[in-house]
């Protein structure tokens, strides 16, 4: 049996303070200890992007960061982003170009998605698919996910002429 | 008339909401008080005699092998096929004596968490004498192949012989083409992986097993067959569930071993399958075989086809749909929607040292249109015409319709040809031949790529009862309730995981009755609360689960239509339904006053009211039950890097017929959905094997799955031939997207290699392979050069 750390960090605005394992990853802790269950667990590689999370705002994938490295640090969570305007217009985009399906990618989806709207604003297509390929969906094709993140590209265009 | 939400409408999900704020509830996030977790030992190897299970001495609680099921009378899995010569398997959960392929779960390991359960799997030793191995299903059926089974003749499920003589046409046909085709082995992949969580319900005295699948009615089934408990002991719960594709369409030993311990026990387990577990135990689809011939007159007009076919089925077969459905299938579809008299089909189903065969989006559907429409291609540069115009020349033309294909398949409806001419058209087939006669600036060649096939969908019993397997489909239920606040409840025993059946169905039943979408729910995936279901497969659920809403929605309407008229004071001929209410003449009373009075007024009510009530369960059957027959023609332009052979999707045309389409917006979802999963497998997917049965690919960086930059954006034409045999006039569209991509890239590739003499018949298409078939290529024409200066 490995020794706990005790750890302090903040999840989803509310700090938190818990004796985590170092073998455990970020996902396994928010899933299982904080049972915030948004965050989706698809390959355990790094490869699928559907445990996308914010770490200090920055997106990052929590199935290949251990918990223990987030000692002092800010995570946000898709259940985080209820009351976050960027998430809130994404959502009601994949929701209008039918970006989802079984939803499974959505959560890590939406973080990666959130991202490339604040950092790329003038992003083309071909630009948001590059933008957005880490993160993997087996039940879109894409096509819906490409034009949500358009969609709300050009409004906030419009919005901001 | 359409109302603005009901059939037809593109009307937002109402599954969406939850699944955007990560509120979903997949098996994965449901725990319960006391739950500890499950690590399954798995074979390292794939063939052996198994001497001995090492368990350390301070872990024996908590290690289970198939002993300690068998001494509780559990069964192994058995999904024999009534298909004579049929050789029958027997799979037990956890392997009994013999390890058949890598991965097979020997022994199970419980503990507080996954980690702590998998710490305690690596330290048990499975003691093998490796036997040797069947990797390659070509070797697996040669004289003296060592047996997976040993007690079989031979490592053949069953052969099937389809049509007869041929010998004549063979003789005498002006053209004759040949080809060797593969299909590689694939993963099907579903971003969330298996799962199940159960536990003993003491309180209804009810094993509840709450698990990712699509077939909730026919798990229940197998579990009660393997554990020796009556359906009426078993709930089978399956709640959000992310994607199936067909991997979630099975009774999987997992689950077997999770319901046995958890009675066992007396306590809650879950296992959670993670991606290495899924693409080591679960390469389980789309490997074929074909040796195929075609033959034609001058101007490609088919005049018959014969083919050999190989199918390697892996190690057991799998319940409830067998070891043989697919090569089988192959023998009964591989004509696609052409016209032609004379075929002949041999195939096997093959068992070997690999995973067991599942069906696949598309099922066998997507290796027939690769082998076909290779060969209508391979015909059209025999005849020297456009593959197009030969397409033209053979497939059933519109007037033949209804038309009962050679090898007796009932094409519904639609105008098969037009698919190809207005593909032809939107991808601008001339534009690019003008392109290609010009060369590219950077040496890349251009190509262009058809495939049309046709997929029956919605099989009905007509069908299944032939195959002799544990699952017949026949009358398909659903159960509708306009609830006391005028609301409805509908109840179906097909899941939903990913087809946004929660708003197609509403959209059905508002169309019926006129109730708004937001009041009605859907009850699936439950097992305790729905109907009987073989489940969702086979692109099934809108026309047979749908088409059951619509005539339970119709029987309620007509109860509504009698109490309504009544409360009017009117004659019942005379009430009709408007937009949620009943009127006579100008007179109109909502459907919610009409369930307030059965509720909770009964003493208003008509002396001779229906006693069912606002509730009511129904069957539907479509009027043929050979399945609807939905077509589609995919038109895609290629660059090929002939120095890297890497290939460029430059456009991706569909054109589709899927009848009437319920939510025109969830149709185009799985379009583009199935292609992409298409193009997975004409460019990317593989498990390769060595020798040794090893599987080689373990993570996404080795088994690909084509992501935001290898999909195109794909173009949608829609042609809407309503189905002569359906509510609605729908017909089945969930795996079709699926099928044709590998076909149509195919195609493309070679038209783009012909002047360099290549051509790839194999998928994956890798770069690798592209590469040598050029090499190929360039050796035999230096070869021949050398040959004739000599
Ligand atoms: S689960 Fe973290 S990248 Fe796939
Ligand atoms: S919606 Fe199912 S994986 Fe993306």
């Amino acid at each position: 049996m490995t020794h706990s750390k005790t750890i302090t960090l903040t999840v989803n605005g509310k700090a938190v303070t818990a004796a985590v394992e170092p073998r455990t990853h970020l996902a396994d802790f928010l899933r299982e200890r904080q049972l915030l269950t948004g965050t989706h667990l698809g390959c355990e590689h790094g490869v699928c992007g559907a445990c996308t999370i914010l770490i200090d705002g920055e997106p990052a994938r929590s199935c290949i960061t251990l918990a223990v490295a987030c000692d002092g640090h800010a995570v946000t969570t898709v259940e985080g982003l209820d009351g976050d305007p960027v998430a809130a217009d994404l959502r009601e985009a994949f929701s209008t170009e039918h970006g989802l399906q079984c939803g499974f990618c959505t959560p890590g989806m939406l973080v990666s998605a959130r991202d490339v709207v604040l950092r790329r604003p003038t992003a083309d297509d071909n630009q948001i698919r590059v933008e957005m390929s880490g993160n993997l969906c087996r039940c879109t094709g894409y096509v819906g996910i490409v034009n949500a993140i358009r969609r709300v590209l050009d409004a906030r265009k419009t919005a901001a002429e | 008339m359409a109302h603005a939400s009901g059939v037809g409408a593109r009307v937002r999900r109402k599954e969406d909401e939850r699944l955007l704020r990560g509120r979903g509830r997949f098996v994965g996030d449901i725990a319960l008080p006391g739950m500890k977790e499950l690590a399954f030992v798995r074979s390292p190897v794939a063939h052996a005699r198994i001497r001995g299970v090492d368990i350390p001495e301070e872990h024996r609680a908590a290690v289970f092998i198939w002993a300690d099921l068998a001494m509780d009378g559990v069964k192994p899995i058995r999904a024999v096929s009534g298909l004579p010569g049929f050789k029958a398997s027997e799979q037990p959960a956890l392997a009994d004596g013999k390890v058949r392929f890598v991965g097979e779960p020997v022994a199970v390991c419980i503990a507080a968490t996954r980690a702590e359960a998998e710490d305690i799997a690596a330290q048990v030793f499975v003691d093998v004498e490796e036997l040797p191995v069947n990797a390659d299903m070509l070797e697996a059926v040669k004289p003296g192949a060592p047996r997976v089974h040993e007690h079989w003749s031979d490592n053949v499920f069953l052969e099937t012989n389809v049509g007869g003589a041929i010998a004549e046409i063979a003789a005498t046909a002006p053209v004759k083409v040949t080809r060797t085709i593969r299909t590689a082995r694939q993963c099907m992949v579903p971003l969330e992986g298996k799962g199940v969580v159960a536990h003993w319900d003491r309180h209804v005295e009810q094993l509840v097993l709450t698990t990712a699948t699509q077939m909730p009615h026919i798990v229940r089934a197998g579990l009660s067959e393997c554990l020796g408990l009556d359906q009426g002991l078993i709930r089978v719960v399956a709640p959000d569930v992310g994607g199936g594709f067909g991997w979630k369409g099975l009774l999987q030993p997992e689950e077997v071993v999770a319901g046995w311990l958890a009675r066992h026990l007396d306590h809650p387990v879950r296992w959670t399958e993670d991606r290495r577990e899924h693409l080591v135990a679960a390469a389980n689809c789309r490997e074929h075989h074909y040796e195929i011939t075609a033959y034609a007159d001058e101007r490609g007009r088919l005049l018959g086809l014969e083919a050999d076919a190989w199918v390697d089925a892996g190690a057991y077969s799998v319940y409830p749909f067998s070891a043989c459905l697919e090569a089988a299938q192959v023998g009964s579809i591989l004509p696609g929607p052409y016209d032609f008299r004379h075929y002949r089909c041999r195939t096997f189903s093959v068992c070997t040292n690999k995973p067991p065969i599942v069906p696949y989006r598309g099922v066998a559907r997507t290796g027939v249109c690769f082998a076909m429409e290779q060969m209508i291609d391979a015909v059209a540069e025999a005849v020297g015409r456009e593959p197009w115009e030969v397409r033209l020349e053979n497939l059933v033309p519109p007037d033949k319709m209804p038309f009962d294909n050679v090898t007796k398949k009932h094409f519904d409806s639609g105008d098969y040809p037009e698919s190809v001419r207005r593909a032809v058209a939107a991808i601008e087939l001339d534009g690019w031949r003008a392109r290609q006669t010009r060369g590219e600036p950077d040496g890349r060649l251009i190509g262009v790529g058809v495939a049309t096939y046709c997929e029956q969908s919605a099989h009905g019993t007509a069908v299944y009862y032939g195959w002799g397997i544990p699952m017949v489909p026949g009358h398909e239920q659903a159960q509708a309730r306009i609830t006391p606040d005028g609301g409805l409840e509908l109840r179906v025993g097909v899941q939903s995981h990913g087809q946004s059946m929660e708003t197609t169905f509403a959209q059905v039943a508002h169309e019926v009755l006129g109730i708004e979408l937001a009041r009605i729910k859907l009850v699936h995936g439950d097992t305790a609360l729905t109907p009987y279901s073989t489940g969702t497969w086979g692109s099934r659920s809108m026309v047979m689960a749908g088409g059951a809403v619509a005539t339970a929605c119709r029987t309620l309407a007509e109860r509504v239509l009698r109490i309504g008229a009544h409360l009017l004071q009117g004659r019942p001929e005379d009430a009709r339904l408007v937009d949620g209410c009943v009127r006579v003449g100008q007179a109109s009373i909502p459907i919610r006053d009409i369930a307030h009075t059965w509720y909770r007024a009964p003493q208003l009510l008509p002396p001779d009211v229906d006693r069912g009530g606002l509730e009511t369960t129904c069957g539907y059957k479509p009027k043929s039950d050979h399945g609807t027959f939905s077509y589609a023609t995919h038109a895609v332009a290629v660059a090929v890097d002939p120095e890297l052979g890497s290939v460029e999707i430059l456009d991706y045309v569909v054109v589709e017929d899927a009848g009437t389409m319920v939510n025109p917006m969830v149709v185009d979802g799985q379009i583009y959905g199935g292609v992409a999963q298409g193009i997975g497998t004409a460019l990317y997917e593989r498990m390769p094997y060595d020798d040794e049965g090893q599987p080689l690919a373990s993570t996404f960086m080795d088994y690909l799955i084509p992501g935001f930059t290898e999909v195109p954006h794909v173009r949608i034409l829609h042609m809407m031939t309503p189905s002569p045999y359906t509510e609605f006039g729908v017909k089945g569209i969930g795996e079709g997207g699926a099928i044709a991509p590998p076909a149509a890239l195919c195609n493309a590739i070679n038209d783009a290699l012909r002047p360099l003499g290549a051509r790839v018949t194999d998928s994956p298409m890798t770069p690798e392979r592209i590469i040598a078939a050029i090499h190929d290529a360039s050796t035999s024409a230096a070869a021949s050069t050398a040959e004739a200066t000599r």
